[in-house]
């Protein structure tokens, strides 16, 4: 479950790279691998991305595979859904995972199930990226999280990178799967100027092409005493208050990054909590018939007798994101709930 | 050999800016071309490359208001 790299593991360096910049070179380094591979979306060319998944891809690559498109999401997903039943390799940008409601038809009928409704004999190898999350008072409709419901679809997969490291080799091994693929970047791990700094956005990435596997969870500390689960922007909140609670003696937690939703990793999950008897969930995601939910089943649908205290959830309550500073604060899983629901589980 | 903060500003010479992001760390070996910085004017931003291999010594804290022209590295 730790093991991220491939057979082929990448050489030591310390050259390290933002997020976006990370994510850049994983489409990069496929584009120059493989001609079938081609980006569009809107602002993904001259502008590079407005959360800078696609910096310097146009310079390198042309207009002919970085294309720029209209505001019609339904025109341009289903464009590269198409491209993709013919043998293409498409990523298509949904700048935000907020905008799904105008195309979700496309995605969920179509990219998640002509391979199905085929017998097996259509692949759709694409994938489709955007960009998620709050704090930075962009209101209901920019700052959702919504992974829940993309990974409520069969036939989708999900994965949700949250380092640079991660990101450039999820984007590989996305690019290279033949199902499929919600690649889901939360802007405040992209390591941009303008959002709140995020000291772990900017890191170590090995040059060249590596796998980071789908479906497979990353312990991100190591803990004994209780397990948190989370993902993406979340997973960077939990470790700062798993060292602080460590340092004063509360608990030693355990922090796993699921990395993919779907496939789901519940053997990673299932071994840490049956280790440590306590878990929390933390979940930018709405809270109802989400992510929190599926997590804690995975442990109750297994052995219930494991857990040694109630779970506790932190996720974003079932209301709209607020546009007020304060208030948007209140609903994300901050650092002071998080560390609430440590100590609830501990009974400290 | 010293790297400094580009003229991103023809208009403003004396036009300030700010280091967005170290990419190395004070004291790190660097190969050519390698990422050192990203800087900003404005809301413009530009990538800073090391402009030969070596030792790189930092000059300005992350974050830090310069103005364009000054010093913030150095490479040996």
């Amino acid at each position: 479950m730790t093991a991220t790299e491939t057979s082929s593991a990448p050489a030591a360096t310390t050259r390290r790279l933002t997020t976006a910049k990370a994510m850049s070179e994983g489409i990069a380094t496929e584009m120059a691998a493989n001609p079938e591979v081609f980006y569009l979306g809107e602002d993904v060319g001259a502008y590079g991305g407005i959360f800078g998944s696609t910096g310097g891809l146009l310079e390198q690559f042309g207009p002919q595979r970085i294309i720029d498109t209209p505001i019609s999401e339904t025109a341009f997903i289903g464009l590269a859904i198409g491209a993709a039943t013919e043998g293409m390799r498409p990523i298509a940008e949904l700048m935000f995972a907020d905008f799904m409601g105008v195309c979700f038809d496309q995605i969920y009928n179509h990219m998640a199930k002509i391979h199905f409704e085929s017998g097996g004999t259509v692949k759709v190898p694409m994938v489709l990226t955007t960009a998620v999350g709050g704090g930075y008072s962009d209101a209901a409709q920019h700052s959702q999280c919504l992974w829940g419901l993309f990974a409520h679809v069969p036939g989708l997969k999900v994965v949700v990178p949250s380092t640079p490291y991660d990101a450039k080799g999820l984007m590989i091994s996305a690019i290279r799967d033949d199902s499929p693929v919600v690649y889901m970047f939360h802007k405040g791990v992209m390591g941009l100027p303008w959002m709140a700094k995020n000291a772990r956005a900017t890191d170590v990435v090995p040059e060249g092409a590596y796998e980071v596997p789908i479906g497979k969870a990353r312990i991100a500390r190591p803990g004994t005493d209780c397990t948190v689960v989370t993902i993406s922007l979340s997973v960077h909140h939990a470790l700062d208050v798993a060292d602080q609670l460590a340092a004063a003696g509360v608990a030693d937690a355990e922090v796993i990054d699921l990395r993919s939703l779907v496939p789901l990793d519940r053997d990673a999950i299932w071994e840490s909590v049956s280790r440590t008897g306590r878990l929390v969930v933390v979940d930018e995601d709405y809270l109802s018939f989400g992510m929190s939910g599926e997590v804690v089943a995975t442990i109750t649908d297994r052995d219930p007798s494991v857990l040694r205290a109630p779970v506790q959830r932190v996720a974003v309550p079932d209301v709209p994101i607020p546009y007020a500073h304060g208030l948007e604060h209140a609903v994300l899983p901050n650092a002071s709930r998080i560390e609430a629901a440590i100590r609830a589980v501990m009974g400290a | 050999m010293d790297v400094v903060f580009p003229t991103m500003s023809q208009e403003k010479p004396l036009a300030e800016g700010v280091v967005a992001t170290w990419f190395v760390r004070d004291g790190e070996q660097v190969a050519a071309g390698q990422l050192l910085a990203e800087v900003q004017v404005d809301k413009v931003s530009k990538e800073i490359p090391a402009p030969v291999a070596g030792t790189v010594h930092l000059h300005a804290l992350e974050e830090a208001v310069v103005v364009q022209g000054t010093v913030i590295a150095s490479v040996d």
